[in-house]
């Protein structure tokens, strides 16, 4: 038992709003949720550095919290949420460093719901109780609805208009994940006759039956593909991400529909064996819809954001390919790629919103062009980040792919090749964005500068971490492997049983499952208590 | 050994890095010598290895040297691990050897661009990837350093990246490579399944002990033919080779370096370095070697039309690395290699005097533009025509002896090989012609203006500077070539070079003379030795073909001399007779726009559907159309009560958080 990760969780969110409060203006609010932020961030590096590989849960605090109903106040970290934890830091150090070059109204508000954002994403990451994780889950989104309405770009209205979509998507996703949730414990709990309890490990040790499961995996997947977000259930993105100021964007991107993937990896696979290999294929499918619909897409849009939106539609549609290889080798891969694609998307928006500043003020890529010009170390980032966004093989991101590309191979055969067009087109539309926004004739509103230092705190870093998880991936995938193995182990044992059988399987696509439509409307009878 | 072998890929990396980060404080040619002495520090190394590889026994010149583990774990091996052997230390020195010249002669052909020192940080960081390439000690490295010098042959094709000419170029010649990397990839996993190791030398002592299934298996005849599909996005091979002559965009030394001596080359590394599974999967290796010899006649037919000077040597590449493919398919490695040397040798000479001659023109490429330069431009004329009797495979010049020991392997293995021997010895006949019709075109005949201005001691300036693709004007800052031009008359280090090069490509073939020695055999014997493919030697065959291809060669040349110097008229006469052929050929048998059709167009209109439909009706409409009405109720309910601050909203939050934990506090 011990209270670090107290500490590190809530530290950004009680700064933050001591910043608040404090009367002494911008500059204390600023020193202060800058203070909260960097101790975030020097737990996680401690964590990652301290963390024993293959120690299974490590750091754990766990107390009673709601005891008529079970609910633990439990936080821990192992390989899962591991760099997840320190991505989310990274990120929101980065946004705080680069919300600080520029001066905004209502400072203290900004920076209160900056912090509270922070906590909340990592609380969900960390929490090991499913009501803790639900709450989490449900209150992150909360800050950012306030930093898109006070600070978003656009018309008011328009805004407004946005974000309530975003809110009612994701409404419409928790509500269907509470009841998922409830009926989960409570069903493990009069299955098994223990008392009502939501901690991970004690739900671990029930195995509900098919039926059940069936219908709580479906409730639950609707709710994190929402969130990703995953095709079709984007609905919300094109306006929503338009609706955000970029810094709180590139957090957004980078880090909420992380947990998306990690509540999979999480709850999902672990605890619902059955459904997940029932609805593999279907899963698989919507995962390479995603890719392929977001590739086309980012191929085909001229807004800076939305092309960046749909190729982390895209990239997210890796993740999940991976998760539901059911494979060791795509689950260890949709980890790393987590981590990879914040890693990228985070500085892509930062140089999305750079060449703006360049092209008079506008995002569109037909207003670019030639931002290279008189911009030789701008030009250098962002070709390091397109590279690693395309996922060229060296980059960090190329060995995520090739684990989730290698265990959808091993598992469905056919989608694997499909999804590989989803990796040609990722260099096009890549290439696209780099080409037409800083090379090729300058624009005609564009002034080509060079990176200032404040841009260059932001960037610099994010891109030292990519380059140097393009030179060591092995320390994530080293510390993930065990917890990562445990995840799929039990679904794994279902769709791999004997060796020889596993072998006859290849090849074919349909043979082991047979999916259901998309819109099956699903029994909630035996759900209720 | 192991220090020098990290040295050979470390100092080209250094290079780039110190380049790149320098790039402003580095005043005139001082970039330029930097690059040239790592590489030649690299070349140096390359060299200590061998000479201490060597000095082991036959049986223990494969060595693998280990860095650090890269990507360990659930079942994959993948370590940053050097393989040196042989066919490695042979890649090495010819890529270190070629590039030191290169680089040398970039030197004096680069200085008036601005964007000089970024120049040679590309040009080093290349050679770095391809070293990474060619020493890989596993699949996955290997496809790292397959991945990287795609990037960079990407940057340097747009090196003048204002052009939009030239990062359309760079954009195909990405695209189609990472459909290589594709191919690699999953050819790798198809290997992968049954080898359980990504590492070369496991993989390969698994296929001799039949651990990748049996010979011609589905699964190893189908990942080496993925394997095949890289090879030829790499190598410009049929129907991957779209982008080749369109890289000619990029500055002349990178069409001399990437895309002749080196990376185009990367695909018969590649198949010599698989021989262990190509020759467990026969229907691939087959498939290979027919895609090599279409290739070469192909490629040789459109080289016969192109009058870009530039367009004209690259195809000429094409079709002779559809040699090496088609040899070291069909068996015959040592003689692809040999032929991927001195091919090393006299095509970066050509590419070298062609940028000679496009310097003393101001940028110009156009054949019918140039006439005349042979009295301007002796020492270009020289190079040019060592170069192209090479080419040609004229006795006793390099290209001779290793493209007729390619054929004579492929005639010894009789059977259907037949067909390729013939296919070879036609595109013998036709490289002699086009090769010889663009030396005559350009260096005799009456001089065009800028070789009598040559004449007389002034290279020629033009006074507008244009893109020669589209006739935009340009200005001579970063992104534009520069305002100066170069040619090896006036420059002493690209004479250097070139000079170097046109002694290679004379003495290089005399490395394996038919019946008098063979040290290439022998020195990478240790890497093939376990190769089936032994056929018996036939001597009758050998002369054959060594008098066929001479007389092949000459009779080439004296039928360019006849219609493009004796009666320059007849060409015009040809063209009339067989017009719908000539628009073929010219048309580049029309594979830019067969891929524009079949893979450009769908997807376009799929991502216009997608936007225009899709996303309007079904995901915006029917979609959200249930919810649309809450959407609308709601944000008016929320636009009601925006009349309040922020401030109060948080407060709420706060309130009902502080609630939070409150309960949890007092019920702990």
């Amino acid at each position: 038992m011990t209270i670090h990760l107290s500490i590190m969780l809530w530290a950004p969110a009680a700064l933050a709003l001591a910043g608040a409060l404090i009367p002494g203006g911008r500059t204390v609010s600023r020193a202060l949720a800058g203070v909260g932020t960097l101790i975030a961030l020097g737990y996680a590096i401690t964590l990652v550095a301290d963390y024993k590989s293959g120690g299974g849960l490590q750091y754990v605090t766990d107390r009673m919290w709601i005891r008529e109903l079970g609910i633990h106040y439990k936080l821990g970290v192992d390989g899962l949420n591991l760099f997840l934890i320190l991505l989310t830091s990274v990120l929101f150090t980065a946004t705080t460093l680069w919300s600080l070059s520029s001066e905004r109204a209502r400072e203290g508000q900004y920076w209160l719901q900056l912090g509270l954002a922070h906590s909340f994403v990592l609380g969900s990451l960390m929490a090991q109780d499913l009501a803790l994780f639900v709450a989490f889950f449900d209150l992150m989104l909360i800050p950012f609805f306030f930093l898109s309405l006070g600070w978003g770009g656009g018309r008011r209205d328009e805004r407004i208009a946005a974000i309530t979509k975003l809110v009612i998507y994701t409404l419409v996703g928790s509500l269907l994940m509470l009841t998922a949730a409830i009926a989960l414990a409570v069903l493990s709990a009069s299955q098994s006759g223990n008392d009502l309890s939501f901690a991970f490990t004690d739900l671990q040790k029930v195995t509900l039956t098919k039926g059940s499961q069936e219908w709580i995996f479906l409730c639950f997947a609707a709710a994190f593909l929402v969130k990703m977000p995953s095709f079709p259930f984007h609905g919300w993105m094109p306006d929503g991400y338009k609706a955000m100021p970029m810094p709180v964007l590139a957090v957004f991107s980078g880090v909420l529909s992380k947990v998306a993937a990690y509540g999979f990896l999480r709850i999902v696979v672990p605890l619902l064996p059955d459904a997940a290999v029932h609805f593999q294929t279907l899963m698989l499918l919507i995962a390479l819809a995603s890719v392929l619909y977001g590739s086309v897409m980012a191929f085909t849009t001229t807004n800076t954001r939305l092309i960046l939106g749909y190729s982390s539609l895209a990239q997210l549609g890796f993740i999940v390919l991976g998760i539901f290889s059911l494979t060791e080798q795509g689950a260890q891969g949709a980890i790393l790629q987590s981590v990879n694609h914040g890693l990228v998307v985070a500085p892509a928006f930062f140089l999305a919103g750079a060449a703006a500043v360049r092209s008079g003020g506008s995002e569109d890529l037909r207003d670019m062009g030639g931002i290279a010009f008189r911009a030789p170390v701008l030009t250098t980032i962002f070709l390091i980040v397109a590279m690693a966004n395309l996922a060229i093989p060296g980059s960090s991101n190329f060995v995520g792919e090739f684990l989730i590309l290698l265990g959808v191979f091993n598992a469905k055969l056919a989608i694997a090749c499909i999804a590989f067009t989803g990796v040609a087109l990722a260099s096009v539309y890549t290439l696209r964005l780099f080409i037409r926004a800083m090379h090729n004739r300058v624009g005609q509103d564009v002034t080509s500068r060079d990176v200032s230092l404040g841009d260059a705190v932001v960037l610099v870093p994010l891109v030292l971490c990519i380059l140097g998880l393009a030179l060591y991936p092995q320390l994530a995938l080293k510390k993930g492997e065990q917890t990562v193995k445990g995840s799929v182990a039990a679904a794994r044992a279902m769709t791999h049983p004997p060796k020889t059988a596993a072998a006859a399987q290849n090849g074919s696509v349909l043979n082991t499952v047979k999916t259901v439509p998309a819109g099956t409307p699903v029994p909630a009878t035996g759900g209720t208590p | 050994m192991q220090t020098t072998a990290w040295l050979v890929l470390g100092l080209p990396l250094l290079g780039a890095i110190t380049i790149g980060l320098l790039h402003k404080r580095l005043p005139g040619k001082t970039a330029g010598y930097l690059g040239t002495t790592l590489l030649a520090g690299s070349f140096l190394c390359a060299v200590l290895t061998l000479l201490s590889l060597q000095d082991r026994g036959e049986a223990h010149r494969q060595v693998v040297f280990v860095a650090w583990d890269y990507a360990k774990t659930v079942g994959l091996d993948a370590q940053l691990s050097i393989l040196i052997d042989p066919l490695s230390l042979l890649m090495m020195c010819v890529v270190t050897g070629v590039s030191t010249l290169i680089h040398l002669y970039s030197i004096g052909y680069m200085v008036s661009d601005k964007g000089y020192a970024r120049f040679f940080a590309y040009l080093n960081f290349f050679v770095f990837s391809m070293l990474l390439l060619v020493m890989a000690g596993n699949f996955l490295l290997l496809i790292v350093g397959w991945a990287f010098v795609g990037a960079a042959s990407y940057l340097l094709i747009s090196f003048w990246y204002r052009r939009t000419t030239a990062t359309a170029a760079g954009i195909k010649a990405f695209v189609i490579n990472v459909v290589g990397d594709i191919g690699l990839v999953l050819g790798t996993y198809f290997i992968f399944r049954h080898s359980h190791s990504l590492d070369f030398l496991t993989t390969f002592k698994a296929a001799d002990a039949g651990a990748l299934g049996h010979h011609g298996s589905a699964d190893l005849t189908a990942g080496c033919l993925l394997l095949l599909v890289g090879a030829c996005a790499k190598s410009a091979q049929i129907p991957l080779h779209t982008w080749l002559p369109d890289a000619m965009e990029g500055p002349t030394p990178v069409s001399s370096l990437i895309h002749a001596a080196t990376m185009v080359t990367a695909g018969v590394y590649l198949i010599a370095r698989m021989h262990p599974l190509f020759e467990q999967a026969p229907a691939a290796a087959d498939t290979g070697a027919v895609i090599g010899a279409v290739t070469l006649l192909v490629a040789g037919t459109i080289g016969l039309c192109v009058t870009d000077l530039k367009r004209v040597i690259a195809y000429s590449t094409m079709s002779q690395i559809g040699y090496m493919i088609m040899g070291v398919s069909s068996g015959a490695y040592v003689a692809g290699l040999f032929h991927l040397m001195t091919h090393a040798f006299f095509k970066a000479l050509l590419f070298m005097a062609a940028g000679s001659v496009i310097g003393a023109t101001a940028g110009n490429q156009d054949l019918d533009r140039m006439r005349g330069f042979r009295k301007a431009m002796p020492f270009t004329f020289g190079c040019f025509v060592i170069g192209g009797l090479a080419l040609a495979g004229i006795p006793p010049f390099s290209g001779f002896f290793s493209k007729d020991e390619i054929l004579l392997v492929i005639g010894e293995q009789g059977g259907w090989h037949w067909a390729l021997y013939v296919a070879g010895y036609v595109g013998a006949f036709l490289t002699a012609i086009y090769t010889w019709r663009m030396i005559f075109r350009a260096f005799f005949g009456e001089a065009c203006p800028e070789a009598k201005e040559l004449e007389h001691g002034h290279l020629f300036h033009a006074e507008v500077h244009t893109n020669p693709a589209n006739g935009e004007v340009e200005d001579t800052d970063v992104g534009f070539p520069g305002a100066e031009h170069h040619i090896a008359e006036q420059t002493i280090e690209m004479k250097l070079a070139m000079g170097v090069l046109a002694i290679l490509a004379v003495v290089g073939g005399f490395l394996q003379i038919p019946k008098v020695n063979h040290h290439l055999d022998s020195f990478l014997d240790p890497t093939f030795a376990d190769s089936a493919i032994r056929p018996d030697s036939k001597d009758g065959l050998l002369y054959f073909g060594l008098v066929l291809g001479t007389a092949l060669g000459l009779a080439g040349i004296a039928i360019a001399y006849r219609v493009w110097v004796v009666k320059p008229g007849t060409s015009a006469a040809v063209l009339g007779r067989f017009r719908p052929v000539h628009r073929v050929f010219v048309n580049k048998w029309y594979f830019d726009e067969a891929i524009d059709l079949v893979v450009v167009r769908p997807f376009a209109f799929l991502g216009r559907a997608s936007r225009n439909s899709f996303e309007r009706i079904v995901v915006n409409g029917a979609f959200v159309g249930g919810s649309t009405g809450v959407v609308k109720a709601s944000s008016s309910a929320v636009r009601a009560i925006q009349t309040g601050l922020l401030r109060s909203y948080t407060a709420l939050l706060l309130v009902g958080l502080t609630g939070v934990g409150l309960y949890f506090l007092l019920s702990a």
